[in-house]
């Protein structure tokens, strides 16, 4: 089997966390009144649902266009981190592939692709997983937001079904721990996140991020001493 | 109402915005060469990341269930994270959490 093949269907459980949220953004397009073609925009050639969904919010109340971007962009700079580790597979690749796989980014591709590192031998190899997996979480999202924006959030409130998101979020945490040092980073970024809630601009989230990576580069340079 | 100008001057800079986040490293790749501690860094990054992502909305969500201070996402999170660790099934995971939740609030 191709490593495209490989790549998609790892990331398809993903999927089922991917939908809810899906009709959760669409329906959320739909309420703010805008257009098919307006919503569509934005989750194709923006292609990031929390981002797309704080901007629709604060676009609803006439923020500021500074303070929208900004709120949208700091929820995206985790991208920053994953664009890092695609770069080195990355060496040499036509600059249309690197464009398509800066642009596909997600926390999914990408955390799919970091689980199964072991199993790719080569950066091409890498890059093949990558672009399956990229074209599943595309596909299945804009199909689940076209949904959503057409038909409303259609799942019974009852089943909870957006609390799939965080839940596939664990799955893909998960396997990524893999010794005391992840639990120990994994336990302090969920509770800076948690103190550092109310920050201005969801700014608390990259924060958080980032105060975590410091420690685990801490837990490296003192386990190198 | 959002009016048509004010959304699409939003759009076209989040997407210049967010694909520039995107392709940083991307598109200088060829110029950019990472220490070896630094690779060792990345594999905390979904350890450093999703909890941030995940925590917060659990924790602030405000349930239905009074004798778990109507936190029962936030359990809910923890305990699918302890099956995920056993069984190491995305469909699994997310079928249980589903199923716990949606029996804690039906009891």
């Amino acid at each position: 089997m191709s490593q495209f093949k490989k790549g998609f269907r790892a990331v398809f459980p993903i999927v089922s966390g991917i939908v809810p949220f899906g009709l959760v953004a669409g329906s959320v397009f739909y309420e703010a009144q805008l257009s098919f073609t307006q919503s569509l925009a934005m989750n194709l050639a923006v292609y990031a649902g929390a981002a797309q969904m704080a901007a629709v919010n604060l676009m609803k109340s006439h923020s500021a266009v500074l303070v929208v971007v900004l709120t949208g962009l700091i929820i995206n700079m985790r991208f920053l981190l994953y664009s890092l580790v695609m770069s080195t597979h990355l060496k040499g690749s036509h600059p249309f592939i690197k464009f398509i796989c800066a642009f596909t980014l997600t926390d999914q591709s990408y955390a799919t692709m970091a689980n199964h590192q072991n199993t790719l031998k080569t950066d091409q190899d890498a890059v093949q997983f990558y672009l399956g997996t990229a074209a599943c979480m595309m596909f299945f999202w804009q199909l689940s937001f076209i949904a959503g924006f057409a038909f409303g959030n259609f799942a019974p409130e009852a089943l909870s079904l957006d609390f799939a998101v965080p839940l596939s979020f664990v799955a893909l945490l998960i396997p990524a721990i893999k010794s005391k040092s992840y639990v120990f980073i994994a336990i302090l970024s969920a509770s800076l996140s948690v103190l550092l809630h109310d920050m201005p601009f969801r700014s608390g989230l990259i924060t958080s991020a980032c105060l975590a990576i410091g420690a685990a580069w801490f837990i490296i340079k003192r386990s190198r001493a | 109402m959002i009016e048509s100008n004010y959304f699409y001057l939003v759009l076209g800079l989040m997407i210049l915005g967010t694909l520039a986040i995107r392709g940083s490293f991307i598109f200088f790749s060829n110029r950019i060469s990472i220490p070896t501690s630094v690779r060792e860094l990345f594999s905390y990054i979904p350890a450093a990341v999703f909890p941030a992502l995940i925590a917060p909305a659990a924790f602030f969500h405000s349930g239905k269930v009074s004798w778990l201070y109507e936190k029962e996402r936030f359990v809910v999170l923890l305990l699918a994270g302890v099956v995920c660790y056993y069984v190491r099934n995305t469909f699994l995971v997310i079928s249980f959490g589903l199923g716990l939740l949606f029996i804690l609030h039906v009891l």
